[in-house]
């Protein structure tokens, strides 16, 4: 096994005996990253990344991220180097600050080895919207197979073992939705428990910056760093941060767990059902309660349109700064609606246009009450069920996906319970801002698939306690194309 | 709801400050099709209209006001760098009065 294939908790451990240096890491780090055949990266920042490990000498036995590298969604801004969150709109868009997240890892010695791809301004599931085309998943050597989106060029770097954290944001799932695929743990803490400065807002309402580790542990040490109020942006919490590791490796007798029927019911693949229900068993004999609670079919068949109007909705304005006047490449005009209407037209894609225009639908006068108001109240109503459920359990558990990773351009019905309530389940973890983890659960013709725990609000440190119990239980830790467990 | 045809879909790209071809306007209206079907699915819950739209997961108000301490702002080069046209220190664009 080489350094880059361990964990983070790992690698510092290996950085404090010396047996290896930050700049002998960001060296293999940069030769992976080149290497890469799955179009994970917008920028290699390889000459930023060296000039950043040659400076560390001593290693720094209290703190975990000294000279661990990492990768960058690139609708992260870092200052000084190319951010274009994979649109054209952004061709050249050189950021004049970091975000927090950018900013607390290198404070604490992390070094960025690059920015990665996501699907065209994170407004895509698939993983094949970006400028520069589809980002692919390397367990399918064929490229037949997607990774999801849109965090994945992040997802497609930890998997392939090019790092061993990456940063990511989930809107709908966007961080969740690819671990499952790629084998991953992918994390969404609490809406507002880390900053999302410099993250370039989607859906303000439902934007959460996340990131794939390859263990619970690290998850964890994750968090512990990046959670925490920001000044400078008023929407994250001013919750006392916790320590997110003090439950691991203790037991979960008592702990009780729910499981929603209806979406379970939704899921016919027998390989992932026959993996969810044997943890199911695990879970119980070590001592948690595991119970199936009900939501009502109808709800959960509104999750997907809900989550439709309300993010391509807040997308309309969120984007509207995206004009080719400030950033982005400038078209000639005689006026500045058609500098701006040229800019547009050329940098965005089509897809991106149809959900804007959706959005845009959303908000005519005619429509707000119908649709853009009657979402955010389906919303309402959905978060108070599940908040009813967190009542009286710590946490739901349920399938993250109810496939492997789909093949490229495979349509599914897309009024099916199968499409409307199991492939989009997750934005339940969106719309109340619930802490919510995906981690690997089994391998089907040797694609992975995962599990998805969520609980409530800022009880992170429960949900990374189970999740570790469950890590424990299917011995998928530290899985990626050169650690394969299968 | 509004009905769907090319001109509702014209006016709304116009109102986003950006155009479509007519073959791209097309496959928005079958996507129409089924994005509708989908939203119906919204107007079908009972009850929904009992609840208050919720705009955020949760309050996060932000009650007091930060310190009053000086910070240094962007230079003028910085917020100039990636603007492609500009003047005099300036962004430019076409005259707006004649």
């Amino acid at each position: 096994m080489e350094f880059l294939d361990l964990t983070i908790r790992e690698l510092h451990n290996e950085l404090l005996k010396k047996t290896v240096t930050p700049l002998d890491l960001v060296k293999e780090a940069i030769l992976r990253a080149k290497a890469d055949n799955n179009n994970a990266f917008e920028y290699i920042m390889e000459k930023e990344a060296l000039d950043l490990a040659i400076k560390l000498k001593e290693p720094e036995a209290d703190n975990i991220f000294w000279g661990i590298p990492f990768v960058i969604k690139d609708n992260f801004s870092t200052k000084d180097v190319p951010t274009t969150a994979s649109s054209n709109i952004l061709n050249g868009y050189v950021p004049v600050f970091d975000a927090t997240v950018v900013r607390k890892l290198m404070d604490a010695k992390a070094i960025p080895i690059a920015k990665t791809t996501l699907d065209e301004l994170a407004m895509g599931g698939s993983g094949t919207t970006g400028h520069l085309g589809t980002t692919f998943n390397p367990y399918d050597k064929q490229h037949e197979n997607i990774i999801g989106g849109s965090s994945c060029g992040s997802a497609a770097s930890v998997a392939a073992s090019i790092v061993p954290f990456a940063l990511g944001s989930d809107t709908g799932d966007s961080v969740r939705k690819p671990a499952s695929y790629a084998g991953l743990v992918g994390f969404k803490p609490t809406w507002g428990r880390i900053s999302r400065l410099g993250l370039f807002p989607f859906a303000t309402s439902l934007d959460h910056v996340g990131y794939f580790t390859r263990s619970v542990f690290d998850a964890a040490l994750l968090l512990n760093l990046l959670a925490g109020r920001d000044l400078e942006d008023s929407t994250s919490s001013d919750v006392p941060v916790d320590d997110y590791t003090k439950l691991l490796n203790t037991d979960i007798k008592g702990v009780k767990i729910a499981i929603i029927k209806e979406i379970v019911d939704s899921i016919y693949d027998k390989s992932i059902n026959a993996a969810f229900q044997k943890t199911i068993a695990s879970l119980k004999i070590r001592g948690a309660k595991v119970e199936y609670v009900s939501i009502d079919r109808k709800l959960l068949g509104a999750l997907f349109p809900t989550y439709v109007v309300i993010s391509c909705a807040e997308a309309t304005s969120n984007n509207a700064n995206l004009d080719g006047i400030k950033f982005g490449p400038y078209h000639q005009g005689n006026t500045y609606e058609e500098v701006m209407n040229k800019a547009r037209s050329k940098g965005f894609s089509e897809l991106i246009k149809r959900r804007f225009v959706i959005g845009s639908f959303c908000l005519m006068r005619e429509n707000q009450e119908v649709l853009f108001l009657r979402a955010q109240k389906v919303r309402k109503m959905i978060v108070e069920k599940v908040n009813d459920i967190f009542k009286d359990y710590d946490a739901i558990f349920l399938p993250a996906s109810p496939t492997t990773a789909p093949k490229l351009g495979e349509a599914s019905d897309r009024l099916s319970d199968e499409y409307l309530i199991a492939d989009n389940h997750m934005v339940v973890g969106n719309f109340g801002g619930f802490p919510s983890i995906t981690l690997p659960l089994g391998f089907k013709k040797n694609l992975p698939f995962g599990g998805n725990l969520t609980a409530k609000p800022f009880n992170e440190a429960k949900l990374l306690q189970i999740a570790n119990v469950i890590e424990d239980i299917t011995g998928f830790y530290n899985l990626s194309v050169r650690n394969k467990k299968i | 709801m509004k009905e769907i045809n090319k001109i509702v879909l014209k006016d709304a790209a116009k109102r986003l400050l950006f155009d479509m071809s007519e073959e791209e306007y097309d496959t928005l209206l079958n996507e129409f099709d089924v994005v509708i079907k989908q939203m119906e699915l919204i107007g079908q819950i009972e009850g929904v209209d009992d609840y208050e739209p919720m705009t955020f997961p949760f309050d996060c108000a932000t009650k007091y006001l930060r310190d009053d301490i000086p910070t240094k702002p962007l230079s003028k080069e910085e917020a100039l760098r990636n603007a492609k046209n500009k003047s005099a220190g300036q962004i430019k664009l076409p005259k707006v009065v004649g």
